[in-house]
């Protein structure tokens, strides 16, 4: 009897630990204004606008600047180990610590750090709703930036299986993998009929998707409020265009990171096998050779 | 004492006008930016207006009359500007490093076409009698020429988008953005700032005419009326508010400027007529008054501007110093040339005696300083030759 009960409290303990160790992918306002002075949660924003953070943020956060700080700046691909490492040393961020990311433009951005949070082994969650949601319930912001005591926390190499390449998105369109595609632009560049929405400075010299690729815009599961929707109500979403899990998934949109919005959905509101093809369309629509699909016909610089 | 309701009940209906609009925006998205630049900008008339604060005026009387009000006005703004600027800067920015620049602040590219730009301006402020700022607020006072120099300024902004493309190949896309505390640290810039300053008023008040003393006001509810609504507010008054208003605008939504909505008027409506190139070179990768091809109606800008002259008519009406008056075809043409030389300047500087000057200085960007010399320069020649045409 006391060998079971041994057992069974050790099973119970690692339950426990893992439990632990895995992040809830979304977090309330009201949990989030009941935890703004805990020491173990630190908050990040991740906002597209410029000053937005400056001029009045969730109080605790810590600016992280998609510009610099989550980018190479000279060669196109995600911060370095070091760079981040060094940022999250700045921030105070240790093993246990628990993250949550939010940011203007429905937590796009966000998204898009939660994903190179998850790259460099560390899942965070999304505050749901963003700064739309706790700016429209009044709570409070604050413009104090606070200097958290550094920390000497490690980040492994990057996790190859959460990131797509040309290649693999290759292997996929071609029929050499069994996976599925997600398109999360809009409808009109998905058939390409417009290269870009209008004003949009990062363009394709061809338009249309890539070949086997379903069609979700991102905003079809979010709510008004900008809060997800229910996970039911995502699957049905999904699993009305034939995604339900049982195939890879790998989403993409025009420059990587809104698409991380929808991977941040399949893989940790859903839970299925999902990748982010950060190279996106400005890669694969600019790149010589590829199969791409285009019901419009439109022909760059033609009409 | 009876005034007439146009004096009483007419200014102040029109700022409950401005007030309930300003409660109406809170309510929509992106409405408090709107709602506070609204008032703002109801606040910038109103001390536009009752200082007379306007660059070229203000110049003017100091070199004809040696008057030095104007002048010192505009000195104590441009100084407590950079004091409560830097307030919000360090908070943002704590240490200057190469590459970080705080965030919309006004710090322009610093080169020959900044020079070019601001002497253009000044001629065109001399010119035409104002510069921008001053023709919105004189709007309000019924001035003939403001609206003409308006649309002369519309004409200078499509011209100064179609040289765009060529000035910035030529020299712009090699202009340095440079802010001071780059590489003076934020002690260096505020006391470079405030003893530049210095010596400017120190000299100022070494050449100014001592017979314009005031008489001892009385200090009763009439004799404070008029010193509120009816006379000139005293130099510093004006120019503190200036200051103030400047960094509160910085601190919640964007630096002072008055052409941005303007110019995005002009740039919106050249592209539709396909009037302009497809692709402005780096425009929109360079700080200042910024203009935008315009997706919404309503912009803080635009509402800044609208408050500007709505508030600045309240104020010259409850002053009695509302006059519209029948333009002469001298005041047409002064307005239009000096509207194109502004538009033009303010264009290719991105932005005006506000936007580059007023907002520059404050941020500690150099180009604020560049823009203040060059444009004296235009000012000062302007007046010249505008005497040598009269005689």
């Amino acid at each position: 009897m006391n060998h079971l009960k041994w057992a069974g409290a050790l099973a119970g303990a690692f339950l426990v630990a893992g439990a632990a160790g895995a992040a809830e992918p979304l977090v309330s306002a009201e949990w989030l204004q009941d935890n703004l002075d805990n020491p173990d949660v630190r908050v990040f924003e991740v906002s597209v606008d410029t000053g937005v953070y400056e001029r009045g943020h969730i109080p605790g956060a810590v600016h992280l600047d998609w510009h610099t700080e989550l980018v190479d700046p000279t060669r196109r691909d995600i911060a370095s180990r070091e760079e981040f490492e060094a940022k999250l040393r700045d921030a105070g961020i240790t093993g246990d610590t628990q993250i949550v990311l939010y940011g203007d433009n429905n937590n796009w951005f966000a998204a898009w750090g939660a994903w190179v949070f998850d790259v460099y082994g560390i899942e965070v969650s999304l505050l749901d709703g963003g700064r739309k949601l706790w700016e429209a319930q009044g709570l409070p912001l604050d413009t104090n930036v606070r200097d958290y005591a550094d920390s000497d926390i490690t980040l492994p190499e990057r996790n190859g299986d959460l990131r797509a390449r040309l290649t693999d998105v290759l292997d996929i369109a071609e029929g050499r993998l069994a996976a599925k595609l997600v398109d999360i632009r809009s409808n009109d560049e998905y058939t390409g009929k417009i290269f870009a929405p209008e004003g949009v400075k990062e363009l394709a010299v061809r338009a249309g998707h890539i070949p086997t690729a379903e069609n979700v815009p991102w905003g079809t599961i979010v709510q008004e409020d900008g809060t997800f929707k229910s996970p039911e109500e995502i699957k049905a979403i999904y699993a009305a265009k034939g995604i339900d899990g049982s195939q890879p998934i790998v989403t993409y949109c025009r420059i990587g990171e809104r698409s991380s919005h929808t991977w941040f959905a399949l893989k940790r509101i859903l839970g299925y096998d999902a990748k982010n093809y950060d190279g996106s369309w400005t890669e694969y629509g600019n790149a010589v050779g590829v199969p791409v699909v285009n019901v419009a016909g439109t022909v760059w610089t033609g009409k | 004492m009876s005034l007439p309701l146009s004096r009483t009940a007419l200014p102040a209906a029109l700022l409950v006008v401005i007030a309930a609009w300003a409660w109406l925006l809170q309510g929509q998205s992106g409405g408090r930016d709107l709602a506070f630049s609204l008032l703002a900008g109801a606040a910038f008339g109103i001390v536009l207006q009752r200082g007379r604060f306007c660059f070229l005026c203000n110049f003017r009387d100091f070199i004809e009359r040696r008057e030095p009000r104007g002048l010192i006005a505009i000195i104590v703004a441009l100084a407590a500007g950079v004091l409560l600027y830097h307030v919000v800067t360090m908070a943002w920015v704590p240490t200057p490093r190469p590459g970080r620049l705080p965030p919309n602040a006004h710090i322009g590219p610093v080169g020959p076409v900044l020079a070019v730009a601001a002497f253009a301006f000044g001629l065109g402020m001399a010119i035409s009698g104002s510069c921008l700022s001053a023709h919105f607020y004189r709007l309000g006072e019924g001035s003939p020429t403001s609206p003409f120099a308006l649309v002369g300024a519309a004409a200078g902004f499509l011209l100064g988008f179609l040289s765009w493309n060529p000035l910035f190949s030529l020299a712009i896309y090699a202009s340095p953005a440079i802010w001071l505390p780059h590489q003076l640290g934020y002690t260096g810039t505020i006391l470079a700032s405030l003893g530049l300053l210095a010596v400017l008023a120190v000299l100022v008040l070494r050449f100014a005419n001592p017979a314009s003393a005031t008489a001892e006001a009385r200090f009763d509810l009439s004799g404070i009326a008029a010193r509120v609504f009816v006379e000139r507010w005293p130099p510093v008054v004006a120019g503190f508010l200036v200051a103030v208003i400047s960094a509160m605008a910085f601190l919640r939504v964007a630096p002072l400027g008055v052409t941005a909505e303007l110019g995005s008027i002009v740039r919106t409506a050249g592209f539709s007529a396909g009037l302009l190139p497809d692709t402005l070179h780096g425009l929109d990768l360079l700080r200042g008054c910024a203009t935008v091809v315009k997706e919404t109606l309503l912009s803080p800008n635009g509402l800044f501007v609208i408050g500007l002259v709505l508030a600045s008519f309240a104020a010259a009406l409850a002053a009695g110093q509302f006059k519209p008056q029948r333009p002469t075809g001298a005041q047409i043409v002064r307005g239009l040339c000096g509207g194109i030389l502004m538009g033009w300047g303010a264009m290719t500087g991105l932005g005006c005696t506000v936007g580059v000057l007023l907002s520059g200085i404050h941020a500690g960007a150099l180009s604020g300083w560049v823009f203040l010399a060059f444009c004296t320069l235009g000012v000062w020649l302007g007046l010249l030759a505008m005497r040598r045409i009269a005689a």
